[in-house]
């Protein structure tokens, strides 16, 4: 089960960190095949930071406030589920605190969808995009943009170690109404 | 200082001393350059997996015996064309015919000449029906009659003939010999030194003992060997590129492999040795070598017999020719010194081949570990297994020749106690033979037919053929590793299950099977289980193809998968060959939604094997996905001629036609499905989509709730059933079977669209609450 801290829907909403990253099995990283690009880096410090897997290796920023951090993917997506590594500690006045999610079709038609804040995060911290709405259970977009709008005191700059993006797992079978679920029909759906 | 190089040379090969004997060959080629000496350099190189230098000692040869060890070497270095054209028939001749057999069966893969290897495989059948290989490529191409046909009367009769064959005049005899040797020869690929000692001894033979058995055993077994050389190609054939492979693998695991082996196939090969001891002896005396040779010779035959598991082409040769050679031994049971020269001397040729065979086997020699007592033969059997996929036919020769093995056990002891007796002995031990050929082909028979039937997919009749082995048989790990695919195809997973585990306990370092049961454990989803197959089989060897499919199972199981991707990656670069690799990859680059990799991983299976109709099955399940209609019936369609019963692509199948708006036909495919296979619920689940999607709900909601009886924990059912009430306005029961699907726990996707029609639902009723 996603383990998550209270999380709002309004803007503001303090999260802690998670030290371990648990997802809901039926979600899956979507961002693999997106293009990520970054608003500005610093040599040594740059985008591939982010996707690395590596919780050493960060992203630092290096220009003026906001800093934005792009996904784009090939088609419009299902996604349910952001998921920060920000470390207060090692990071200090380099970690966010305050971010802000917004989706659209490029640049230029981007709606904020979400903002959060944090408080000396450490940790995985997540930010689910769901509305409360069952038919806002997914947020369908071409392209995702997580903008740095503030660090812990005032820093100009800021570190992220991780980001992930996830979405709900397609169905395995093809044109069906809904996914299986009890063993039976999961060992009978198909031929391996 | 020929003669005695060769000798030299043999020796060294039947010890393993491989650069020895290459560099004494070379020494010896240089100062007496001729063709039997290349053949033997030849034979030293190839022993030593140097297949290129083979290939270029005896390019442009023409001698029978060379051109077979070229076509050999050109298999091994993967240039067929060439080794077909070496081995095309000039003569036709019956040997020549039967090496060029295996060939075909290799090329049939690549060049598509699926007639003419079908063709030759029967024909090498018709030579000698114990060719089992044979049969079974046969099987896996669709293509073999009964074997009730093939393993018959008329049969036992043929190899009777041949063992029997009455001789001519001795002057032809001596001729015959030499060719007949030389047929040996190059179909063992052993010692060179066949012809000279034959020569050496002829001069005994013909002395002592009327050239009839000379004859005898030159030509029985030496049409036999070359059928067994055939089916030796033939084996060697199929893996051929796993040789490559084979040449890296570290030699303790192999080691480890082959102690056990040779521990239990030391004693039931001990009656053998009696056997061969009485051959090798005389030999012996008359090469005036010690008697530690024998043992040696002993020895690299058990190396070969144990080489059943690995995956030298030679396992069923040697096999076949200690059999045969007890054949012979008996046929002769006077076991005359020189009598027995003649056979013993072909023995020799198949110890000479065993020895060939055992190349991969460091110089451990284990002469010790022989005398043990006599296991059961399927015990002996499993321990030999240790193969892949393809190396089905040797197991099946272990078996034919583990229960042959308790007969010449009999006929070996009888034997000795006959030494000196004239031809009422051999009448005696005629009559045993004969009757130890209907034995082997009575099992070869069943076997046969279970391994057909299995392979038509008709797995209900494959298992009651099956039980009719005897207890002893039934127990091996080969035979119950198809048990548990005739299981798996049947869709039986629990007894699929049931029938592998034995499997294993019976030979737990067999990989025949392995990733059938890897996929069975995936499907009932046992993590636990699946995890510990694939650490066992990778520490058992990390070179075979169907521990990074079991490997890449359990990743795919834990949804990871690309990790899975990458084994079974890894299990195609092991070998290219091997089917089920790339269908697995298929699927796996399905799951990523890679479906262009996706169809061509299928289709490289299916280039592989066109009767994998997993693949089939795959590419039918991306074109639905890419809303191809027509081709995914098409491909379902493939897939459903070749495995008639499979419920599950009779699901897809049906599914597929509605698609294509053909109802009518999708519906009774679903009928069909739902009669093949009770236990499926999928059929009945689709029926009611396309009961529902056709708008007669009626008939759709009976068929959900007989279903719900079947399933009562799928919330999918539950759903279907909220949605055709919604659709019928009837509320409550909506919502009570939307509740249910929901407290069934959904995935989040369907939990959002039950959400979603449970607030459509209650429109109208907001409405009248605000009317």
């Amino acid at each position: 089960m996603a383990t998550e801290s209270s999380e709002g829907e309004e803007e503001g909403k303090a999260i802690g960190g998670n030290q371990h990253l648990v997802v809901d099995d039926d979600l899956r990283e979507m961002a693999k095949k997106a293009a990520w690009s970054v608003s500005s880096c610093k040599t040594g410090n740059g985008v591939q930071f982010l996707r690395d897997d590596n919780l050493d290796t960060y992203w630092q920023s290096d220009g003026a406030q906001p800093h934005l951090v792009n996904i784009q993917f090939q088609k419009k997506v299902k996604l349910q589920l952001v998921v920060l590594y920000v470390d207060f500690k090692l990071d200090e006045s380099y970690t966010p605190s305050k971010i802000s999610i917004r989706a659209g079709d490029g640049f230029h038609n981007l709606k904020e969808i979400k903002t959060v804040e944090l408080v000396k995060p450490i940790g995985w911290v997540y930010v689910s995009l769901s509305g409360a709405d069952p038919r806002e259970a997914f947020l369908n977009t071409f392209m995702l943009q997580i903008a740095v709008l503030s660090n812990h005191l005032n820093g100009r700059d800021t570190h992220v170690r991780q980001i992930k993006v996830y979405g709900p797992r397609p169905n395995p079978i093809p044109h069906q109404p809904f996914q299986f679920t009890s063993r039976e029909f999961i060992t009978y759906s198909c031929v391996r | 200082m020929e003669t005695l190089l060769i000798d030299c040379v043999q020796s060294s090969l039947r010890h393993f001393m491989l650069r020895n004997a290459i560099f004494l060959c070379e020494r010896l080629c240089a100062d007496f350059p001729s063709e039997l000496n290349s053949q033997l350099l030849a034979i030293c190189y190839l022993h030593n997996n140097q297949a290129y230098c083979a290939y270029h000692i005896l390019k442009g040869t023409q001698m029978a015996q060379s051109r077979y060890l070229f076509a050999i070497s050109c298999v091994q270095m993967d240039l067929l064309t060439e080794a077909e054209a070496a081995l095309c028939p000039t003569e036709p001749n019956a040997e020549a015919l039967l090496l060029y057999h295996p060939i075909s069966e290799f090329l049939k893969w690549y060049t598509d000449r699926r007639k003419s290897a079908v063709d030759h495989f029967k024909r090498a059948l018709s030579m000698d029906p114990l060719l089992w290989a044979a049969y079974e490529e046969l099987c896996v191409l669709g293509a073999a009659e009964e074997a009730n046909g093939v393993f018959s009367e008329a049969a036992a009769l043929c190899i009777w003939q041949q063992l029997l064959n009455p001789g001519s005049n001795t002057p032809n005899l001596q001729i015959t010999n030499e060719d007949h040797v030389v047929v040996l020869n190059k179909t063992l690929g052993s010692e060179e030194m066949s012809p000279r000692q034959l020569k050496s001894m002829q001069g005994n033979i013909f002395r002592d003992t009327p050239g009839n058995h000379v004859a005898v055993f030159s030509g029985g077994p030496s049409s036999q060997p070359s059928s067994g050389g055939s089916s030796n190609i033939s084996l060697y054939g199929t893996p051929s590129p796993m040789p490559a492979q084979l040449y890296g693998v570290a030699p303790p695991p192999l080691c480890r492999n082959v102690q056990p082996n040779l521990n239990i196939l030391g004693g039931e090969s001990s009656p053998k040795s009696k056997i061969n001891t009485t051959l090798q002896g005389s030999r012996r005396k008359l090469l005036d070598e010690g008697k530690l040779r024998k043992k040696f010779c002993l020895s690299s035959a058990y190396f070969g017999l144990s080489q059943v598991s690995g995956r030298l082409f030679s396992d069923s040769e040697p096999r076949r020719s200690t059999r045969l050679a007890g054949e012979a031994a008996n046929t002769n049971s006077n076991s005359l010194q020189v009598g027995t020269n003649g056979s013993g001397h072909s023995s020799t040729r198949y110890f000479g081949g065993l020895s060939s065979s055992s190349k991969l086997i460091s110089a451990a020699i284990r002469s010790g570990t022989f005398c043990k007592g006599q296991p059961s033969a399927s015990e002996s059997f499993d321990e030999g297994r240790r193969s892949e996929s393809f190396d089905d036919s040797r197991l099946d020769n272990t078996a034919t020749t583990s229960s042959s093995a308790s007969l010449f056990a009999d006929d070996g002891s009888l034997e000795r106690e006959r030494t000196g007796q004239q031809m009422g002995g051999v009448l005696a031990h005629g009559s045993r033979v004969s009757s130890g050929i209907l034995e082997l082909l009575d099992l070869l028979r069943t076997l046969g037919e279970g391994y057909r039937l299995s392979c038509m997919y008709r797995c209900q009749d494959a298992l009651d053929i099956y039980m009719k082995l005897s207890h002893k048989q039934y127990n091996t790990g080969w035979v119950l590793s198809q048990v548990g695919k005739a299981y798996f195809e049947m869709v039986d997973y629990l007894e699929a299950d049931q029938a592998f585990t034995l499997a294993r306990q019976a030979s737990p370092y067999s990989f025949e099977g392995m990733d059938i049961y890897s996929t069975v454990l995936f499907h009932l989803k046992e993590e636990m289980k699946l995890s510990y197959l694939a650490q066992e089989l990778i520490s058992t060897d990390r070179l075979a193809p169907q521990s990074w499919c079991a490997m890449g199972n359990c990743y795919s199981l834990q949804k990871d998968h690309e990790t899975a991707l990458k084994n079974f990656q890894r299990a195609v670069q092991l070998n290219s060959k091997f089917a089920y690799a790339h269908t697995l990859c298929g699927h796996e680059h399905v799951a990523l939604e890679d479906f262009e990799n996706g169809i061509k991983s299928y289709q490289s299976a299916l280039r592989i094997n066109p009767r994998h109709y997993n693949s089939w099955y795959g590419l039918g399940m991306i074109y639905l996905r890419q809303e191809k209609f027509e081709f995914a019936e098409h491909h379902f369609r493939r897939a459903f001629q070749i495995n008639p019963c499979s419920s599950v692509i009779m699901c897809y199948l049906g599914t597929a036609l509605h698609a294509l708006k053909k109802s009518e036909e999708a519906l009774n495919m679903m009928d069909k499905a739902i009669i093949a296979d009770k236990k499926n619920p999928l059929p009945m689940y689709q029926k009611a989509n396309i009961l529902v999607s056709l708008e007669k709900f009626d008939e759709a909601l009976k068929v959900l709730e007989a279903l719900k009886e079947y399933a009562p924990q799928e919330s999918s059912v539950y759903a279907l059933m909220g949605k055709i009430y919604k659709q019928w306005n009837i509320y409550e029961k909506a919502m009570l079977h939307f509740g249910l699907a929901l407290d069934l726990k959904p995935s989040a996707t369907d939990v959002a669209t039950i959400k979603l029609a449970i607030e459509k639902l209650h429109v109208p009723d907001e409405m009248v609450d605000n009317l």
